[in-house]
């Protein structure tokens, strides 16, 4: 049986958007798009199919600065290093006489130099990423700059990668041995790259570590708690990334057949990240849309200024740079957005497997059973002590509250719990071992899991996603298993435990909405949900009440009884008394830091020292 | 909408203006911007003053600018090939661009002119670069000049600093080679960016090593730094610099610090100065008038007589040219490359250009003369 | 490698270092106050000094036609919604600082003799001209987006350094300027030559770098810009104008910027193109600094001088991979003391 929550009245953007009479099925406008990528080359002259040809090879970079900096927040100049690594590690061992033996043989196919490039691309990534992810944001870019410059001026200064001057008569690529040295043979590869590269970044971002990757902009805390390793998450989205600018410097050096070092420039690395962001940073088909606007507009340039202002003067650079800033003040998103709109597309909602196998669960622990105990919990903050001397313990199949009037420490306490925060002195256990020393990771991963107080979710999925989320832990399938949808049982099974912990909490009419456009009490709701979707043994709830209507509050408390009925430890730090005391089953009371008192509501309700500190005193 | 009008009619207007037929196309790739600018501004500007007709045909010249970029410069290159159909490219204005051009135009058999300095454009000679010219002085020519003049002068150690990039890089490479030959040592190689503020660095280096000469390969006015820092640090030898530097905001730059500077240069930055019997000195400084008349008195630089000499070789081969095919043709392209190749003892502002199958450049020692700075302006030396 | 050259090298690296110090400032307190990461304060010092170099050789600056242009379009935009809003005054203030300014000063430059013009009186005209526009940046650029993400900001100062590298190409060709020094004075520290030049870099930069210390310690403008640096909202709500605390940001590093190009313009060759790679190595200061800590950011500057000058002896070649390497082992070690996890923007 499941608790309903009454629907919220208000239709939201999401589902309005869906209601929507849209004409086009995605696959059919797909479908068009990929017939005319195959007759292109028969109709447009050869210079058109050149253009073509950079447009997949800038896109190919394009895409993973979508992945790293739109979805990853994580932005990069360096982009073009990573093509010059690529170009040059083929270019060099495709061209080279006298190389030693053991290496000879990569540099007999560009097949084989295209493996070392990546090789040599991810071995790199992993160092630079190592050194400057850690980092926050704003480091990163700068970062980035840094060793794109370096990069740079080792390409050339090296005389053995032919210097400054560059290197030539680096052969075609042969495929079926068939040379391709033509333009429009070049075009299908460029193009095959680029659309096998989409899709895997499309497959990815849609699967369990797709979601994970999602949260690094804005939501790492949450998915910390969640138990996603963000550094890893990060780490992968960085050298993906990495990997997609060397295939493209691979076919570009082949296509181009002469490397030197100016195309991999820092200006470039620029122009990589210039193209994402117009296109649509946070979109895969931004990439295609950056890449083909910044490439064709230069080009619109070129011929149509000079009949204009005259060819005395250089105005590309200078009508270049204001319009892109006029683009980014009408729209931050990038074009790609406005794109869609004109063209009515249906997104069919994910379906959800009944069928699919239910996760594996935890064996709750017996009801009665000491879950987490806090002894003696002391936390000062500098002069200031915010805990002091705290102790309390939650027990499997019970629901205790932390109460207290604001500022009383409740948070720093429910920190210290959580293992946010170490206290100064005493110890907090869970099952018997202490959470000081764990991270969030760990501690998710020993059942424990939390809601936060300021709603933490990522507003663009929707709520079945932010929910999915949950389940990370519970689920093992990695980044290729999902980038060649090795994944899908697995995911069934994600979504229908998330859709299961939907339904539970009442929010089954918005399981396909942005979990934005939900109102705040749906949104902690959603945050219950989320942490259920864990299968915890213990519940940390912050606030759980705090914005629920009438309806939703006993909906809530209903939930609540039953999941202790199944012998589920829950801990609630509330303001809201009437909430506590009709559902709780011990209630612990602070005040400036000091436990008042501890008991039964009922005895709390007349317990003086909480009349006082509640209300001033009883009148 | 007004100016969407206006904007779509310009672009029909720029499609259009491909050409109309039997006209001679000529496409130019420069770099009129980034960090060769100051090599592709005076080419761009001297294009302008390239004939507009040529054995009766008219002759439309389209320019494309490639930022001093490699992939542009191909791009660009393919542009002109396949949209504007163009029987011959000039350009581009740096070696690596010219380098990557080679592919573009032997796969579409369109013979190019190239105003870059590396001999790797045009040798050694095969299949592809068949269809490449090249109008500046190799460095080897212009390096022998220098090496000829330490010889004659004593100078056994000299220390060589250049630009970190092609310019630098080719220079050292030639240099290097001759000077090895002829037993003149190379005592230090330092590199520096055209962008350096400060070379104090390399120039203490440079003296630290004690040589009888220091020879500057950089162009332009970023070849004045190293100079001044030298003369500033109490320098007191001879400082050779390459015809990079010869024009007059080198002059304006480096200032009494250039006193006495030794390079070797085309005829045209000397026209005026030649005796009246050099076989270059009426063909000099016919270009020479025309630019100054056009961009002021002493703005004339060697990299825009590279376009003009293009401009040149085109004179003279593609009437010969045009007996055998049409413009527009891939016979004219076919008879305009062979018609170059063929090119005897025409004389450019740069130097004589005498073709042969093996020889794309075609200049000989009268392409260069070496030169001094004497009292704020060059003068010849002998 | 002896004691004088040491010296010499060290000499250098400071007068370098110096310069970098003063960008390095000016980008931190732009990062601070807008969230802009401001890579065009490159192309305000070759702006400076080749708006100098330009009046030296007697022609009429062409920034000072882009500073008209800038203010035709602040005054269409801000007296155009002031008179709507029937803010007569506020109108005519609009005006009388981006209209009229600019083309009274394009007025005195076309009228006076300014190649023949005392240095000091050059060096303050060119300040007149280019410093405003950094406010005007700001306004017709930077204010309709300021509460974008850090990652557009960037793009728009991406966008703007391409067109204003264009724009300088535009006005001052692509060959170099050198400007003359303001004293030929040198003197002898030992073994040591110190040209007057350095001595004015050096003088300036630390008088510079003292008046910002009072400016942001001591006047109300000042603390108002640290407030919005170290909470935004917060200073909003306290009434800073986060408008105003942008424009006088801008101010501020245009200033810095064109000054810089100033000072090193008789030392060095200025291209339109210089900037960046200046800019660049300010950045790496800054970075070292953690874009946050101004002391840090100055010496980190001096450290970015030094390294750069003594690899330009040992390793000419690789001077600039070292000099941009040297901020991973920095990276590394801020890495080490970043501890736990954080949201980001």
């Amino acid at each position: 049986m499941t608790v309903r929550l009454p629907a919220d009245p208000v239709p939201s953007d999401a589902s309005a958007a869906r209601r929507r009479p849209a004409l086009l099925s995605s696959r059919l406008v797909l479908g068009v798009f990929l017939v005319l990528l195959l007759v292109v080359p028969a109709i447009l002259s050869p210079y058109y199919v050149t253009l073509l040809n950079y447009i997949g090879l800038y896109a190919m970079v394009a895409l993973g600065l979508v992945l790293l900096t739109g979805v990853g927040g994580l932005t990069s100049f360096g982009q073009a290093a990573f093509v010059g690594l690529g170009a040059y590690t083929t270019a060099a061992l495709t061209t080279a006489t006298d190389l030693p033996a053991w290496l000879a043989w990569v540099g007999a196919s560009p097949w084989l130099t295209l493996v070392a490039g990546l090789l040599i691309t991810a071995a790199v990534a992993v160092v630079l990423g190592s050194l400057t992810l850690k980092l926050s944001g704003h480091f990163l870019p700068l970062g980035t700059i840094a060793w794109g410059i370096s990069l740079y001026f080792l390409f050339g200064t090296m005389q053995s990668l032919g210097g400054h001057t560059g290197i030539s008569g680096i052969p075609p690529i042969t495929l079926f041995g068939r040379a391709l040295d033509d333009g429009r043979e070049i075009y299908y590869l460029i193009w095959a790259f680029l659309l096998v590269a989409m899709l895997t970044t499309h497959n990815l971002l849609d699967s369990r570590e797709g979601r994970a990757i999602r949260a690094l902009k804005g939501g790492r805390v949450m998915a910390e708690a969640m138990g996603v390793d963000t550094a890893r998450a990060r780490m992968v989205i960085f050298v993906i990334a990495a990997l997609l600018a060397c295939a493209s410097g691979w076919l570009y050096a082949h296509m181009q057949r002469f490397v030197n070092p100016t195309p991999f420039g820092v200006h470039i690395g620029i122009e990589y990240l210039f193209m994402a962001v117009i296109g649509g940073a946070g979109y895969v088909w931004g990439a295609i849309v950056g890449a083909s606007v910044i490439t064709v507009l230069k080009q619109w340039l070129q011929d149509l200024l000079p009949q204009l202002l005259g060819s005395s003067g250089n105005f590309e650079m200078i009508v270049f740079g204001v319009l892109m800033v006029l683009v980014l003040h009408r729209a931050r998103e990038g074009v790609w957005p406005i794109l869609k709109k004109l063209v009515p597309v249906r997104t069919a909602p994910k379906t959800i497997d009944t069928a699919a196998e239910p996760l594996p669960r935890r064996t709750l622990p017996a009801a009665g059973e000491r879950i987490l105990e806090a002894k003696n919990v002391t936390r000062k903050f500098g002069g200031l002590v915010a805990n002091d001397n705290m102790s309390l313990e939650v027990r499997a199949g019970e629901i205790l509250a932390l109460i207290g009037p604001n500022g009383a420490g409740k948070s720093t306490m429910f920190n210290q719990l959580s293992g946010v925060d170490t206290p100064t002195s005493g110890e907090v256990l869970f099952l018997g071992k202490p959470v000081a020393g764990h991270n969030s990771r760990e501690i998710a991963r020993m059942g424990m899991s939390r809601t936060f107080q300021h709603v933490k979710l990522l507003p663009t999925m929707t709520v079945l996603e932010n929910v999915a989320i949950g389940a990370h832990l519970r689920s093992d399938k990695g980044v290729l298993s999902a980038a060649w949808r090795l994944d899908r049982a697995e995911e069934a099974r994600i979504l229908k435990e998330a859709a299961r912990q939907i339904e539970r909490v009442g929010l089954q009419d918005h399981m396909f909405d942005e979990a934005g456009s939900l109102a705040l009490g749906q949104q902690r709701i959603l945050e219950i949900a989320r942490a259920l979707c864990a299968d915890p043994c213990l519940l940390l709830l912050d606030e759980p009440a705090a914005g629920l209507r009438f309806k939703e509050k006993a909906a809530l408390s209903e939930l609540l009884r039953k999941l202790r009925a199944e012998g589920m430890a829950t801990l609630i730090v509330e303001h809201d008394m009437d909430f506590v005391m009709g559902l709780v089953d011990r209630v612990v009371v602070m005040e400036f830091g000091h436990k008042i008192a501890e008991g039964l509501p009922d005895e709390i309700q007349n317990n003086p020292a909480v009349l006082e500190a509640y209300l001033g005193g009883v009148d | 909408m007004k100016l969407r009008n206006t904007l779509l009619a310009a672009i029909g207007l720029a499609f259009a203006a491909g050409a109309a037929q039997a006209d001679i196309n000529v496409g130019v790739v420069l770099s009129a911007t980034g960090p060769a600018a100051s090599l592709g501004i005076p080419e761009k500007n001297t294009i302008s003053l390239l004939p507009t007709t040529i054995g009766g045909e008219k002759v439309n010249y389209i320019v494309l600018d490639d930022a001093s970029d490699t992939t542009t410069a191909v791009k660009n290159a393919r542009k002109l090939i396949d949209e504007n159909k163009v029987d011959v490219l000039v350009g581009s204005t740096t070696s690596p661009a010219s380098l990557a051009m080679i592919d573009v135009v032997a796969e579409s058999r369109t013979p190019m002119i190239s105003m870059a300095a590396s001999a790797r454009i045009v040798s050694p000679m095969d299949d592809q670069k068949r269809w490449v010219f090249k109008t500046p002085q190799n460095d080897l020519q212009m390096a022998s000049a220098i090496v000829e003049h330490m010889l004659a002068n004593g100078i056994k150690k000299v220390a060589f600093i250049g630009f970190a990039n092609a310019y630098g890089e080719g220079w050292h490479e030639q240099f290097k080679n001759l000077a090895d030959d002829k037993g003149i040592q190379i005592v230090a190689n330092e590199r520096f960016n055209p962008a350096d503020t400060s070379v104090t660095g390399q120039a203490l280096k440079l003296m630290s090593v004690k040589p009888d000469a220091v020879f500057i390969a950089g162009s332009g006015t970023p070849a004045a730094l190293p100079q001044k820092s030298l003369r500033e640090r109490g320098y007191k030898g001879p400082i050779y610099q390459t015809h990079g530097v010869a024009n007059n905001d080198f002059l304006r730059i480096c200032g009494k610090d250039c006193e006495g500077t030794l390079l070797p240069v085309g005829p045209v930055q000397m026209a005026r100065s030649l005796p009246d019997s050099h076989p270059v000195k009426a063909s000099a400084l016919k270009y020479v008038e025309k630019y100054e008349a056009a961009n002021g008195a002493g703005s004339v630089s060697s990299f825009g007589a590279y376009a003009w000499d293009a401009g040149v070789l085109l004179e003279a081969a593609a009437p010969v040219a045009l007996k055998n095919a049409k413009p527009g043709t891939a016979e004219f392209r076919a008879a305009l490359r062979d018609a170059l190749e063929g090119v005897k003892e025409v004389a450019g502002a740069t130097g004589i250009y005498t073709m042969s199958a093996e020889d794309h450049l075609g200049l000989d020692e009268r392409s260069r003369v070496m030169i001094e700075i004497r009292n704020g302006s060059w003068s010849l030396l002998k | 490698m002896d004691m004088s050259i040491a010296l010499i090298l060290g000499q250098d690296g400071i007068t370098n270092g110096a310069i970098y110090a003063l960008l390095a400032l000016a980008l931190v307190l732009v990062f601070a106050v807008t969230r802009v990461i401001f890579i065009q304060q490159g192309e305000f010092v070759a702006y400076g000094a080749l708006t100098l170099a330009m009046m030296q050789a007697g022609t009429v600056p062409a920034t000072v036609w882009l500073l008209v242009a800038m203010g035709v379009l602040v005054t269409v935009f801000d007296a155009g919604a002031a008179l709507r809003a029937g803010r007569h005054r506020r109108a005519a203030a609009v005006a009388g600082w981006n209209l009229i300014y600019p083309l009274a000063l394009a007025a005195i430059m076309a009228m006076l003799p300014v190649a023949s013009l005392p240095l000091l009186v050059q060096v303050f005209l060119t300040l007149a001209i280019v410093v405003p526009m950094g406010p005007q940046m700001y306004r017709l650029m930077y204010q309709p987006v300021a509460s974008a993400p850090v990652l557009i900001l960037l793009i728009v100062s991406v966008a703007l350094h391409i067109a204003m590298v264009g724009l300088g190409l535009l006005f001052f060709g692509a060959e170099g300027q050198r400007t003359p020094a303001f004293s030929d004075a040198s003197f002898e520290l030992g073994t040591l030559m110190v040209s007057g030049q350095t001595v004015w870099v050096l003088v300036v930069s630390a008088l510079l770098i003292g008046a910002l210390y009072q400016f942001f310690e001591r006047t109300l403008y000042g603390k108002a810009l640290r407030a919005t640096a170290i909470n935004r909202v917060g200073a909003q709500l306290m009434g800073i104008s986060p408008a105003l605390a942008g424009k006088l940001t801008f101010f501020l590093a245009a200033f810095i910027g064109a000054l810089s190009g100033v000072l090193i313009a008789p030392i060095t060759t200025i291209y339109y193109d210089t900037g960046f790679l200046i800019a660049l190595k300010g950045f790496v200061a800054a970075i070292i600094g953690g874009l946050a800590s101004y002391p840090i950011a100055a010496l980190g500057a001096l450290l970015v001088g030094l390294l750069e000058s003594f690899s330009s002896f040992w390793a000419s070649a690789y001077k600039e991979v070292i000099v941009f390497t040297l901020i991973i082992p920095v990276l590394l070690w801020r890495s080490l003391n970043t501890g736990h996890v954080e949201e980001e923007e």
